[in-house]
């Protein structure tokens, strides 16, 4: 596929003012401030219910924030949506896709909502079915597919239409190691063609092999930010992880009934 | 401890709680559910033991057997229609607990008899009991409670085991036409006996009624009813036989849901099953849109409403329902009146009905809108492109069930004027159902069967396929009046009349539906993907 020049601006790829979100009581995401530099291999950290979701959610338009801003590419995603949207590719987690169509038709419908030509659709679907080992003349409804197949599926439908920038919802979440190997391969030469990735994690080894960026979230909040050697110092990032969250160390005392 | 039928019902009760829990729509639709309960069942008390005040034993022998008849055939209807069914202890959660199927069957049958439905029905059916007793007495009043009881437990194990065993022959694709005919078959059946007692009804011949309805009360249908009455005219000796055929029915239905009971546990762990053909060497896009469809954002998403139509189970047995009522609706209405007239006002209300599936629209996909929603579709695109995808399948269905009645009438002369009705009540009907779907749009659960609804969810489903039925009938009503008073020129200029008619309305609702659509996107895909 090819990979996006890069334009020149002094707009980050995405910045985050301010963003809130309540859900009923509880506040999912307390305000947040981020940018993510063009061309940069962002990891966003946190544990389980940290808010990642919520705030990619509002990021890429998904969830209307109860306050703050989300510009993509200098583009608001909330007063500007179709600008914001047609430049961004998005793989959301937990959220169902048109799983009654058949990879290829789900890769058609994507390309042609986006606008795009049929006959590039065609093209650009081939490759990608062809290049994600999903095989190009399947006829198995993405509902039958394996869970890391769907992954796979969702991240073709995302870059079908050559976005500026990825935004991707715990993408290597139940996904084996060969096609992990296989994504993280084509997410590194996307972003080394000027292409810029935001992905969410919690996986550590997997954020410290790609990413030039991190920021680690808890409860809502951005705790830590900046490039992976900032972040991590000499430690690993999983210590610094553990130290940022406040997570429990067992003692070897609990469940001993086990 | 033992798990006893009792926890069944403490767990549903629980889930209707927290669903009910701060929000505020849901509990008006609660609230509102209830009050339409209390009517429905304070006026069937009404009725039913008017004739036992009146002291007629011979008005109250037809009238409690036939109302009796119907409550059972609504039970088993209305669910597959309109309201679905109350889901929210979806047997496959319980697949992984270790509990007796005998226990688990029990449970959630007693699940299904704490909701208002039943408890309406209950208190509707009472009044059969006061009538008994005015007529019979004490043991008379006493038969028939137990009757009216058995009377309830069939409903609710009818119901049950319909709509199971018809979710489950919707799973595999091979079962889904045995399925669709099946169906059909059963309300072929029912013509045969609406036929009879409206034949009766019209020429207000009540002993021709009565001798229907004596046959009746030893069906399963009127036995549960009928048993007080028949200790109150000494024939005592009856009772045991007819609550020998209701225990033995609800049997039969228990032992019929039992298995596909089993087959809805294991279906949700072992998956739909691999559905894989040839593979094909067509380009993608031409897979997707068939060659008569623009190869742009409509035809994407009129070809993807299309597939989906078919491919998913729950609008599939949509579909189905839809073609089977409005194909034997009209035909058993035209049959049984012998009133010469076409039935325009029928061929509305099969139109209105298939518009009402649109209701949710959103709701069919869930979270799967996401994908729309990140692409930026306008929301004009996306409201005609799915009424595009869906009349594929209904406008064909509508003409054809036009033809049919218009056959059945004998007057092959008002096939015309009567698509010019039905295409203008299908196009009135969806500018009613389109703002109710972008504004009133509730989640589905993800459960195995297609008529599954999350608690309340049936009953904003009824009140809303009611509200748009309603909606169409009276928009369509210039069309009905300008037919009636036009006579003969109507059959001439009633189709496109008609087809401008609906047109119009649909572009009106269009116009007006498609701003509220973009404003509340969001809004929206939070609302279908809810599955808290």
């Amino acid at each position: 596929m090819t990979v996006p020049l890069q334009r020149e601006s002094p707009d980050p790829a995405l910045a985050l003012h301010g963003l809130i979100k309540r859900f009923e009581a509880k506040v999912a995401v307390a305000g947040i401030d981020l940018d993510v530099p063009q061309g940069s291999f962002f990891g966003l950290l946190g544990p389980n219910g940290a808010g990642k979701t919520t705030t990619l959610s509002m990021a890429v338009g998904l969830l209307r924030p109860d306050g703050g801003q989300a510009r993509i590419l200098g583009y608001d995603v909330w007063a500007d949506p179709v600008a914001a949207k047609s430049r961004i590719g998005v793989l959301p987690d937990g959220v169902r896709l048109f799983d009654r169509l058949t990879g290829s038709e789900l890769l058609a419908y994507h390309g042609l909502l986006r606008g795009m030509d049929a006959t590039v659709v065609d093209q650009r679907a081939g490759e990608l079915m062809d290049v994600l080992e999903l095989g190009a003349g399947n006829r198995t409804l993405v509902v039958d597919y394996s869970a890391g197949m769907k992954k796979k599926i969702g991240l073709a439908c995302a870059l079908l239409h050559a976005p500026r920038l990825l935004v991707l919802d715990e993408p290597f979440e139940a996904v084996d190691p060969v096609s992990a190997a296989l994504i993280r391969g084509i997410l590194n030469r996307y972003v080394a063609g000027g292409g810029t990735v935001v992905f969410s994690s919690h996986v550590m080894a997997v954020v410290e092999r790609l990413c030039s960026h991190v920021a680690i979230m808890a409860e809502g909040r951005i705790r830590v930010h900046g490039t992976l050697d900032r972040v991590r110092g000499d430690r690993s990032l999983e210590e610094v992880f553990v130290e940022v969250v406040g997570g429990r160390t067992a003692t070897g005392s609990e469940l001993s009934w086990l | 401890m033992a798990v006893r039928a009792r926890h069944f019902v403490r767990l549903k009760l629980r889930l209707l709680a927290n669903g009910l829990r701060g929000r505020n729509s849901r509990v008006v639709l609660f609230v509102l559910g209830v009050l339409l309960g209390l009517i429905a069942a304070f006026s069937g008390y009404l009725i039913f033991s008017l004739p036992g005040i009146l002291g007629e034993q011979r008005p109250a022998e037809v009238l409690l057997p036939l109302g009796g008849a119907l409550i059972v055939l609504g039970w088993l209807f209305l669910p597959l229609i309109f309201f679905g069914v109350d889901e929210s202890l979806d047997p496959a959660r319980f697949a992984l607990f270790p509990l007796p199927r005998a226990t688990l069957l029990r449970g959630l049958f007693a699940a299904s008899l704490a909701g208002v439905p039943a408890i309406a029905t209950f208190v509707a059916t009472l009044g059969m009991v006061h009538a008994a007793a005015a007529l019979g007495g004490f043991g008379a009043a006493l038969t028939e409670l137990a009757g009216v009881i058995g009377g309830i437990l069939l409903c609710a194990a009818l119901s049950r085991a319909v709509t199971s065993g018809f979710a489950t022959a919707l799973r595999s694709r091979r079962a889904r036409d045995l399925a669709t005919v099946a169906f059909a078959g059963t309300a072929a059946l029912l013509g045969p006996i609406q036929l009879g007692a409206l034949a009766a009804a019209q020429r207000a011949d009540w002993r021709g009624v009565g001798r229907v309805v004596d046959v009746l009360a030893w069906t399963p249908l009127g036995a549960p009813w009928s048993m007080g009455l028949d200790v109150a005219a000494g024939r005592a000796a009856v009772v045991p036989v007819k609550a020998l055929i209701v225990v033995g029915s609800i049997g039969l239905l228990m032992w019929w849901w039992s298995g596909s009971l089993e087959r809805a546990m294991v279906g949700a762990a072992g998956g739909s099953g691999k559905r894989e053909s040839a593979t094909s060497q067509r380009p993608p896009v031409a897979q997707l849109i068939p060659r008569w469809l623009p190869r742009s954002r409509f035809g994407a998403l009129a070809a993807r409403e299309m597939r989906y139509w078919w491919r998913e189970t729950r609008r599939r047995a949509t579909l189905i329902t839809f073609s089977v009522v409005g194909i034997f609706l009209p035909i058993l209405v035209a049959t049984g009146s012998e009133s010469s007239g076409p039935p325009g006002a029928m061929l509305v209300f099969v139109a209105a009905l298939a518009a009402v599936s649109l209701a949710n629209q959103f709701g069919f996909e869930g979270s799967a809108y996401a994908a729309n929603v990140v692409a930026g579709v306008p929301g004009r695109i996306e409201l005609s492109s799915r009424a595009a995808g869906y009349s594929v399948y209904v406008l064909p269905a509508l003409f054809l069930m036009a033809l049919i009645a218009g056959l059945v009438v004998d007057s092959p002369a008002a096939v015309p004027a009567l698509s010019g009705t039905i295409f203008a009540a299908y196009g009135v009907a969806m500018a009613v159902v389109m703002p109710i779907s972008v504004r009133a749009a509730y989640p589905l659960p993800d459960s195995t069967s297609p008529f599954a609804m999350s608690s309340g969810g049936g009953m904003a489903k009824g009140l809303l396929s009611f509200l748009a039925l309603v909606g169409a009938t009276i928009a369509t009503a210039p069309l009905q009046i300008a037919a009636f008073l036009l006579g003969d020129i109507w059959l001439w200029i009633g189709l496109p009349v008609g087809l401008a008619y609906g047109a119009g309305a649909f572009a009106l609702g269009l116009h007006l539906t498609a701003p509220v659509l973009d404003r509340r996107i969001p809004e929206l895909l939070a609302t279908v993907s809810a599955t808290r």
